[in-house]
């Protein structure tokens, strides 16, 4: 019983992290056809600058949190302004500017602040839920609640605004939604500041449960990659979906076997599953 | 993507290869300092890696996992001289070989996947031959690393040097002749339209698992040349950055030309080794050419004398109109 529950606890917790970076991800490159592999640095980055304005300049963590989101979301226009708008539809000179984009913040983070020394946030709530046998502690209830709110207004925003709509019709038809007098642009900005702000939340709170390092990026961008395979490109249903088998493969499997060898099953699963099913769980073939 | 067809026919252009491998050849007698040599026999082992890269390339398909055929050449040969006393001269191609199968493996079970989910799925697989290395511990001594593998030679880095500049001109001679024999032209086929292709009669995945198979030797090759001369073979030397700076080398030399993966290899390797006193600054070295290429040479640096040519030109017409009445 204290097993399961830690394991669905932790299950969870990964599940809410992934598919807070996985669905910025994917969102850009189902809207902007923008495969923008530097999502895993610019989660990073969330993280150092939260752990920036909590620790050394002393401010509320939960402020930190959502500096940290404004700040990355900025960095977001930015990006897709000035280095994924010119060369729109041109892959291979968008996935070298994303690796440049990459080496440039790994490189940057590890020379200002340096790979040696523990770097942690502040946790964010302390304590312990009790509710009869059941034990958890409140740090983890708050990140999944505050995650779940995060997605449910994410949901809300892009099924019910009017941007959210817009979104939805470019990653339909692009050539169509242009027609109808869709400024694409400006909706692939606002997505791409969206996403690296979801991204950043999800730095936050891993900086807070794990500790920081510059390159904790690299794992979480195979992480988003394997659940926009699992899910499918272009459907957030999938990737809700693929976060979760990802964060139940990932917490569970490590309770029986090494973690060398979870990676290995973890991956060979979904190897088999997209052999099977190409376009994922709910996607479109590409 | 456009791929020519045909190379340079002119007579000049092997002449100026032949004067390079000279040059090469006699740098060792001016070039003491054991340091430069490791740098260009890194270059060489690069160098075949990246242009066995482009042969699967040239089919249409991006592989993100060519590390981890180098991973797998190395390893088998690495394993095979240490655990059994085998000579490193016959284990070198049994490691490449062993790359070639599992080559032709992965080739034939991800063949009816196209581009982006072909290089995804070739990404995953890469992780999974690094986690895997890292699980045998017996065999690959995992994390810490296998180390006391048999060498080459004995002594100076000389010997390695000339073996890795013979190995290198014959790779490329052969990757070059596979890629304007009718067999890469087909490939080539494929990747312009793989519908037009088969209903000229070429079998698509064959063609796309050859690709594969002749891509993976050479990676296989190279792998298992730089098991022998670094003698240690770890977790992170054919990380996922690995095959990921492989495809950067490939992209910034210019993928539509043989040439290309060569001189992105080298100028990317050569480079930022010469930076080396910059220490934890040195990436941004390679950050810096990245972005140099991707804003001002978008088809690789060998369209860089093309561009100064035409823009030499230009200069000249615009000369013409303004003194023209």
């Amino acid at each position: 019983m204290e097993l399961a529950l830690g394991i669905s606890m932790n299950s969870l917790v990964l599940a809410a992290m992934y598919i807070l970076v996985a669905l910025g991800f994917a969102l850009l490159f189902s809207i902007a056809g923008i495969l923008n592999f530097a999502h895993g640095a610019i989660y990073m980055v969330g993280g150092y600058i939260c752990y920036q304005f909590a620790v050394e300049y002393g401010l509320n963590v939960w402020v930190a949190v959502l500096l940290s989101m404004i700040v990355i979301g900025a960095f977001g226009l930015f990006l897709e302004r000035f280095c994924f708008r010119p060369f729109s539809g041109d892959m291979f000179r968008t996935i070298v500017i994303a690796i440049a984009i990459i080496v440039i913040l790994e490189t940057g983070i590890n020379v200002l602040v340096g790979s040696v020394g523990i770097r942690a946030i502040p946790i964010l709530a302390s304590g312990r839920l009790v509710m009869g046998p059941i034990s958890i502690t409140w740090e983890r209830v708050v990140t999944v609640v505050t995650t779940g709110a995060l997605l449910a207004v994410m949901i809300w925003f892009i099924n019910r605004t009017k941007q959210g709509l817009q979104m939805q019709a470019i990653s339909q038809d692009p050539e169509g939604a242009t027609l109808q007098g869709v400024r694409i642009h400006q909706i692939s900005a606002l997505t791409c500041g969206l996403g690296c702000a979801l991204a950043a939340v999800a730095g936050c709170f891993m900086g807070s449960m794990f500790n920081l390092s510059p390159f904790m990026g690299d794992l979480m961008l195979v992480k988003a990659t394997e659940i926009v395979i699992i899910g499918g490109i272009g459907s957030i249903g999938g990737v809700l979906a693929g976060g979760l088998v990802l964060g139940v493969i990932d917490a569970a499997l490590p309770q029986f076997l090494s973690g060398a060898a979870t990676q290995a099953v973890g991956l060979g699963v979904i190897i088999v599953f997209l052999l099977f099913r190409p376009q994922g769980f709910f996607g479109r073939l590409v | 993507m456009k791929l020519p067809i045909r190379g340079g026919s002119k007579l000049t252009k092997p002449a100026v290869y032949a004067g390079l491998v000279v040059i090469l050849a006699v740098l060792p007698l001016f070039m003491t300092a054991s340091y430069y040599l490791h740098i260009f026999i890194m270059a060489f082992i690069f160098i075949v890696a990246t242009v066995s890269l482009r042969t699967i390339f040239i089919s249409g398909q991006i592989s993100l996992a060519h590390a981890a055929f180098m991973a797998i050449g190395g390893y088998t040969s690495a394993i095979l001289a240490k655990e059994f006393g085998w000579t490193p001269w016959v284990c070198m191609p049994l490691g490449a070989l062993m790359a070639m199968g599992i080559g032709i493996l992965i080739g034939y079970i991800f063949a009816r996947l196209r581009a982006l989910l072909f290089a995804m799925l070739t990404l995953l697989f890469g992780i999974v031959i690094l986690e895997v290395s890292s699980v045998a511990g017996r065999w690959t001594m995992g994390y810490s690393g296998l180390t006391g593998i048999p060498a080459l030679f004995i002594g100076s880095r000389v010997p390695y040097y000339y073996f890795f500049l013979g190995l290198t001109v014959l790779s490329l001679l052969a990757l070059y002749r596979f890629e304007f024999c009718r067999l890469g032209i087909n490939l080539k086929a494929i990747a312009q339209s793989n519908l037009a292709a088969s209903s000229v009669g070429i079998n698509e995945t064959a063609n796309r698992v050859l690709a594969m198979a002749v891509g993976c030797f050479f990676a296989g090759l190279a792998g298992a040349g730089y098991a022998h001369y670094t003698l240690v073979l770890s977790h992170a030397s054919f990380s996922l950055l690995q095959s990921i700076y492989l495809t950067m080398y490939m992209i910034v030399g210019g993928v539509g030309s043989f040439a290309g993966p060569i001189i992105g290899a080298a100028i990317l390797i050569i480079i930022p080794e010469l930076f080396r006193g910059l220490k934890e600054f040195s990436p941004f070295i390679f950050a810096g050419i990245l972005l140099i290429m991707v804003y001002i040479l978008p088809q690789g640096l060998v369209s860089l004398p093309r561009l100064i040519r035409s823009a030499f030109t230009e200069r000249k017409k615009g000369k013409r109109i303004a003194h023209a009445p």
